[in-house]
């Protein structure tokens, strides 16, 4: 008997121990993920978040009172630009589309194994190039009596005093999708190489030709991949400053070129956060159609 | 074991050695020059003004870093100034700092720089008006020019014997050769602007008040008027990518005549890398030219070797050496003090085209900051 009272004691004493541990344990298990994900949030919302939410209130608020006028500035001043812009990025992306889908195409249904491999090796290399070497070498090129314009005057096309400069919004588009295709074209060409070769088959001993197979099945088998491409594409080409800068001479010009000159030339940082906010949501539209799209899909799968 | 242990003694040795006797080396004091502009500035003092400064004062390392071109890059340095003075930082982290005339202004006005002229002996030797007057703003004994530089309109003779002589003159020249004259139009670069700042002084009414001032907003009006004859013109001009642009527009021989500024013009013509023939010209009522200045932070870690950088760097030979000589800027100390130093040729060399006569009748300053400011905008809403 005496040892009774002793052993739940004991017992107790034990349990009274190992609980602290279990709620520790159980404590530790719950918060694992947020200390996991603790870098990335803290990251996301120092470098992301407080940024945006900053510049969204430097475009909107002047010594804390509610303003329209940087954006009524923004608008007239740089609404050509704004619209400019969003065209050149449109054309460069049409043209960047049809350039992935042809070298993919090639890549995937092409019968000649020479071409294919240096098709293969060659298509990549804009990718290691920055944007601002991809600027410098489009200068030259474009200039009125640049590269292209000896080789269109050499093939007797037209005469040196008829040769344009394309340093304007066309040089930028050409920069654009010199620079950006290879990146679309690397997903979309990994995408078409991972489909069942059995849907090309099956449409070859049909008779399909393969263009037809190009645009009928493999297109719309990737068409997912191609929107993600052309959705980061997007963003990066609407973000890019040195090759407006460089490409660009005179007016209109793109509004990242604007927003560098509001602050260098009048440190205005309220229009040049006007400009941005404008550019945050032409991006946003974008992002907004992308998720509309994936949890459309991810709703029927 | 007698060899590990014989090792570890020698080693322990060899450290106390390198330990003590990097004790007994001098310390090196490490002298922060933050400069704006084109990378020809960080050249500058990396590879002329820093080495020659560290012979002279042992123990003393030049650190230079450049901030970039144009008012933005004097713009990063105000931000950086006044960023260390917000945040109440006993000790600043730049000892000279090298800035366009327009943020010199607002670095006197909002107090983060420390008055020095007098206390450095080549201050004297300074007498231009820039010296005391920054696009309006009064900065006398804040500022030490390290040069000055002018902006002209370079042409190609073999195409255009007899350029025009006036704004005037090369409106009715474009209208009968379009697309022959090229500019970087206001956001590319400081030729274009200040070719765009002469059109106003040669076609508003404003005359000196641009300098002097005060601003006055109805003024605007004026300058609109006057950049209305400019977006004509823009039609018939070739716009260029930036200063270099129009160089290189020059020399590809797309544009006969374009702004350019006389010291990046020189170095291309020196480096080889323009048409030889190629001259220069100063038109009436004349193009704007600016210093770049020497300034000391009010919270430099060493004021005292910041102030003898500054004479070292405005001392008459290493004016005549760098500034004139190696990199084709005028001087930024008087002129008479830098010629005994120099060859008659190589001090010709910077006036063969614009001589001091034309300097004088048309070296223009920029306007005061407001004006400055309103053409611009003015040129964005009217003629961009």
């Amino acid at each position: 008997m005496s040892a009774w009272p002793a052993e739940p004691a004991h017992g107790a004493a034990r349990r009274v121990e190992a609980a602290p541990g279990l709620r520790l344990a159980a404590l530790g298990e719950r918060l694992l993920p947020l200390v996991l994900v603790a870098p990335a949030l803290a990251t996301v919302l120092l470098f992301f978040v407080y940024p945006l939410s900053y510049s969204i209130y430097d475009a909107v608020f002047e010594d804390g009172r509610w303003t329209w006028a940087n954006f009524e500035k923004a608008l007239a001043l740089y609404g050509p630009d704004i619209l400019l812009t969003l065209a050149t990025v449109l054309l460069s992306l049409a043209l960047i589309a049809v350039l992935a889908v042809a070298i993919g195409g090639y890549l995937t249904l092409g019968e000649h194994p020479g071409a294919v491999a240096l098709l293969r090796w060659l298509y990549r290399w804009p990718l290691f190039i920055p944007f601002i070497v991809t600027a410098q070498m489009m200068r030259t090129f474009l200039a009125k009596n640049g590269m292209l314009n000896h080789a269109l005057i050499g093939l007797g096309l037209y005469t040196p005093l008829e040769a344009p400069s394309l340093l304007d919004w066309r040089g930028v588009v050409v920069a654009f999708v010199w620079k950006q295709t290879p990146f679309v074209t690397l997903l979309v060409a990994g995408a078409m190489a991972s489909l069942d070769r059995g849907y090309v088959e099956a449409a070859r001993n049909l008779g399909a030709g393969r263009l037809r197979i190009l645009v009928e099945i493999l297109v719309p088998l990737v068409r997912q991949t191609l929107f993600v491409g052309l959705v980061l594409s997007f963003v990066i080409m609407l973000s890019v400053l040195s090759v407006p800068m460089m490409i660009v001479a005179g007016q209109p010009t793109l509004i990242t070129v604007d927003m560098a000159f509001r602050i260098t030339a009048y440190g205005d940082y309220g229009v040049a956060n006007a400009l941005g906010t404008i550019s945050y949501l032409m991006t946003g539209v974008v992002a907004w159609l992308y998720l509309r799209y994936a949890v459309a899909r991810a709703g029927r799968s | 074991m007698t060899i590990t242990r014989r090792t570890l003694l020698a080693t322990a040795a060899l450290s106390a050695a390198m330990l003590f006797g990097a004790r007994e080396l001098p310390a090196q004091t490490v002298l922060n020059v933050v400069t704006a502009g084109d990378q020809n500035m960080v050249d500058y003092v990396n590879e002329f003004l820093g080495p020659r400064f560290e012979a002279e004062n042992p123990g003393v390392r030049v650190q230079a870093a450049g901030t970039g071109p144009g008012d933005a890059g004097s713009r990063k340095i105000y931000e950086k100034l006044k960023a260390q003075a917000d945040s109440g930082a006993e000790v600043w982290d730049v000892d000279v700092a090298v800035v366009h005339q327009k943020m010199a202004g607002q670095l006197v006005q909002e107090g983060l720089l420390a008055a020095y002229r007098d206390e450095v002996e080549t201050g004297r030797l300074a007498t231009r008006d820039t010296v005391r007057n920054a696009l309006g703003v009064n900065v006398e004994g804040y500022v030490m020019p390290m040069f000055h530089s002018q902006i002209a309109i370079a042409y190609n003779p073999d195409v255009v014997p007899n350029p025009p002589k006036s704004y005037a003159e090369l409106a009715e020249w474009v209208k009968e050769n379009p697309r022959a004259f090229g500019y970087n139009g206001i956001k590319g670069g400081m030729s274009g602007v200040g070719f765009v700042m002469g059109w106003v002084y040669a076609f508003s009414p404003l005359g000196d008040k641009l300098f002097t001032g005060p601003f006055d907003e109805a003024d605007v009006k004026l300058i609109e008027d006057a950049l209305a004859g400019l977006k004509d013109f823009n039609q018939n001009v070739t716009f260029t990518p930036g200063n270099a642009g129009t160089l290189d527009a020059l020399n590809r021989g797309e544009i006969f005549m374009g702004p350019v500024w006389v010291d990046m013009f020189y170095t291309w013509m020196a480096d080889g890398r323009m048409n030889p023939n190629t001259r220069l010209t100063l038109i009436a009522p004349g193009l704007p030219g600016q210093p770049m200045y020497y300034v000391l932070p009010k919270k430099a870690a060493q004021p005292e070797l910041a102030k003898k950088f500054i004479a070292f760097a405005t001392s008459p030979a290493i004016q005549a050496e760098g500034i004139v000589k190696r990199f084709n800027w005028y001087p930024g100390i008087d002129a008479e003090h830098v010629k005994p130093y120099l060859s008659e040729a190589d001090w010709n060399k910077l006036f063969v085209d614009v001589t001091p006569e034309d300097l004088k009748a048309y070296g223009k300053p920029f306007p005061i900051t407001p004006y400055f400011n309103a053409i611009l905008e003015a040129y964005e809403r009217v003629a961009g």
